[in-house]
């Protein structure tokens, strides 16, 4: 049984806002699934569905299997939340916050130790609303992984964080999921994302753009590769323009920058290159995936709005205008 | 159970908040003051303490929903502004458990204010006039702890409507002004109005039972009138006097019995009923139906 999974998922505000449009989403059991998209794209209005924060307008939501709005109560029990927005606003410490959630839950978790985990048992006698916003975040995590849910859902749950901090996060991340807990991971910062998940869906405008692992999006990215040579002599370039998959060849000085349509004739520019002059230094730079994702959300707020289409990739027919 | 952790959280961090200990003092001070500039009535020690309570009755019945919509407006408002709710709402508790949650805890809330001025009040009874009407003492306190709750449930309700701080503001503001002052306001109060409508309008004869009847559906008019109930006899308030047949006079126990049933005290318990579970019901309604962001 699927530990999520949405079908035709639609919520609209008002008459012309889509914030989330037909999701059909499937988050298999033990999976740490990357929920990725630009500010907006509707990854909180989605997970706000599943937490039965906000009523579907259409399309429904399960979560083991039971629906997210008419089971909400027996789903509560078995997850644990970072949610997004939001305020320790009560005059309780950290500490107070935090037996709280284990009482909520009735856990059997140590208050201290879930303290000590997210690295603020020493500032847990404090007034929560005090806190920096990065100590907040360790906290709310820490409420989250209280229970040990079989379902973590994490919304933005870098915001704040220090390095080290994310670092941290990430680890627990992975030792739950070891531990068979299914991982749902929201985020707009592609690094996070590709640093613990398994497999990635990737929001824009309401809609699920692309699916897939990372080496899968990696894979079908349409775009290109380079590499710099930096040689002892200037280097000749006959034929390395010809090597297949290299699609332009440029010198400056000693350097050599080969442009590659196909990434891994990279390897064939280094040998060719080898033969007849002395290489000093390689530069090479794979497409990132900070591109793929802006090819599949059109830069974001802040791009043009193209959309490439392509096999992952739906053709996005309108544009909401910047704001 | 949740509704019980609920609870309990929302009343502990209410405990430690300055301004509502503050407010608890100021009306345990103004109970204390009543008592001791009260006393001037005919009759004994008894008596005495019990015109202090029924005068102590009248202050409440104006102060005690501003007490109540005060501590009540952002019970729901405020947790859905501030973010409270994504915690509340993540954890195993369901809405009707955060809603009946906070209803005990805001109840719990002006039931402590009231527990400040009752003790007060005593406490100056006891220590001047050596006297104690247990049953006028406990028969006001129950009735006006349900009065509380009456403007708690109207609060949760306009709380439960509110999406943001301002609103719940706004709401309680102007609850107070409709259910308090446009009752009691002379010349523009509803009894005026409906009187203006029906004679002026209508051109109908005047009808005083209809005017009071009107002016029966506030919980403040109400309270008054249930106040009677646990007094005795010869203390109980005249309220609707435009309706007291002219062959009856007023101090006699036949000026409540003379009333259409709709306008004697016993109907107290209907109006504070209504406004006690109605607005719990809308409110929680909305709140169940609300888009939580």
């Amino acid at each position: 049984m699927p530990s999520i999974e949405t079908n035709g998922l639609t919520k609209r505000f008002g008459e012309d806002v889509v914030a989330v449009d037909s999701l059909d989403l499937t988050i298999e059991d033990g999976e740490i699934f990357g929920f990725l998209g630009p500010n907006g794209a509707g990854k909180s209005t989605t997970i706000n569905m599943l937490l039965d924060f906000i009523r579907p307008t259409e399309g429904s939501a399960q979560v083991f299997g039971m629906d997210a709005q008419r089971e909400a109560a027996a789903i509560r029990e078995r997850i644990g939340v970072l949610p997004e927005g939001y305020g320790f606003d009560d005059y309780l410490t950290g500490r107070e916050y935090m037996e709280w959630a284990v009482e909520t839950k009735d856990a059997d978790d140590d208050p201290e130790q879930l303290l000590d985990l997210v690295g603020i048992r020493e500032d847990a006698g404090r007034v929560a609303a005090g806190y920096s916003k990065g100590m907040q975040q360790r906290l709310a995590f820490g409420m989250a992984l209280a229970d040990d849910p079989d379902l973590l859902i994490l919304d933005e749950p870098s915001t704040g964080l220090d390095p080290n901090g994310i670092q941290h996060m990430r680890s627990v991340i992975r030792d739950r999921a070891e531990g068979g807990t299914t991982v749902f991971f929201s985020s707009h910062i592609l690094s996070e994302v590709e640093a613990v998940c398994d497999r990635v869906g990737v929001m824009n405008e309401g809609r699920l753009v692309a699916m897939d692992s990372i080496e899968g999006l990696r894979e079908s990215a349409s775009g290109q590769a380079t590499i710099e040579l930096e040689c002892a002599s200037v280097p000749e370039v006959d034929g390395v323009a010809d090597i297949d998959g290299v699609g332009s060849v440029d010198v400056a000085g000693t350097k050599l920058t080969a442009t590659c349509t196909d990434p891994s004739a990279k390897v064939d520019v280094v040998k060719r290159v080898d033969r007849r002059a002395e290489i000093v230094d390689i530069l090479a730079d794979n497409t990132s995936l900070e591109e793929l994702f802006n090819q599949y959300t059109g830069g974001g707020r802040d791009g043009d709005g193209d959309v490439p289409t392509g096999d992952a990739v739906e053709r996005v027919e309108s544009q909401e205008a910047s704001a | 159970m949740s509704t019980v952790t609920v609870a309990k959280k929302d009343f502990k961090a209410a405990r430690r908040s300055k301004l509502l200990w503050a407010a608890a003092i100021v009306l345990g001070l103004i109970a204390a003051f009543v008592g001791y500039v009260s006393g001037n009535a005919p009759g004994g020690d008894t008596q005495q303490v019990r015109e202090l309570f029924r005068v102590l009755t009248l202050i409440l019945g104006i102060l005690l929903p501003i007490v109540a919509l005060v501590a009540s407006y952002l019970a729901i408002a405020g947790e859905r502004e501030g973010g409270g709710i994504k915690f509340l709402l993540s954890l195993p508790n369901t809405r009707r458990e955060v809603f009946i949650g906070k209803l005990l805890s805001r109840n719990g809330i002006v039931a402590g204010g009231v527990a400040f001025m009752y003790v007060a009040a005593i406490s100056t009874a006891l220590t001047r006039h050596g006297a104690f009407p247990a049953a006028m003492v406990f028969g006001t306190l129950l009735v006006t702890l349900v009065y509380g709750g009456t403007f708690v449930s109207i609060a949760l309700a306009m709380s439960s409507a509110a999406a943001s701080r301002s609103r719940a503001i706004a709401g309680a503001f102007g609850t107070y002004f409709v259910l308090v002052i446009l009752y009691v306001f002379p010349i523009v109060s509803f009894a005026d109005i409906a009187r203006w409508l029906h004679t002026t309008i209508l051109g109908a004869e005047r009808n005083p039972d209809l005017y009071n009847a009107v002016q029966y559906t506030s919980p403040y008019l109400a309270y008054r009138k249930a106040v009677n109930l646990v007094v005795p006899t010869e203390m109980r308030e005249i309220v609707f006097m435009s309706s007291v047949p002219d062959e009856v006079s007023y101090g006699s126990v036949e000026a409540n019995e003379a009333l259409p049933i709709y306008l004697q005290d016993e109907f107290s318990v209907v109006v504070l009923a209504f406004w006690l579970g109605v607005p719990l019901l809308v409110g929680y309604w909305l709140f169940e139906r609300a888009d939580l962001e």
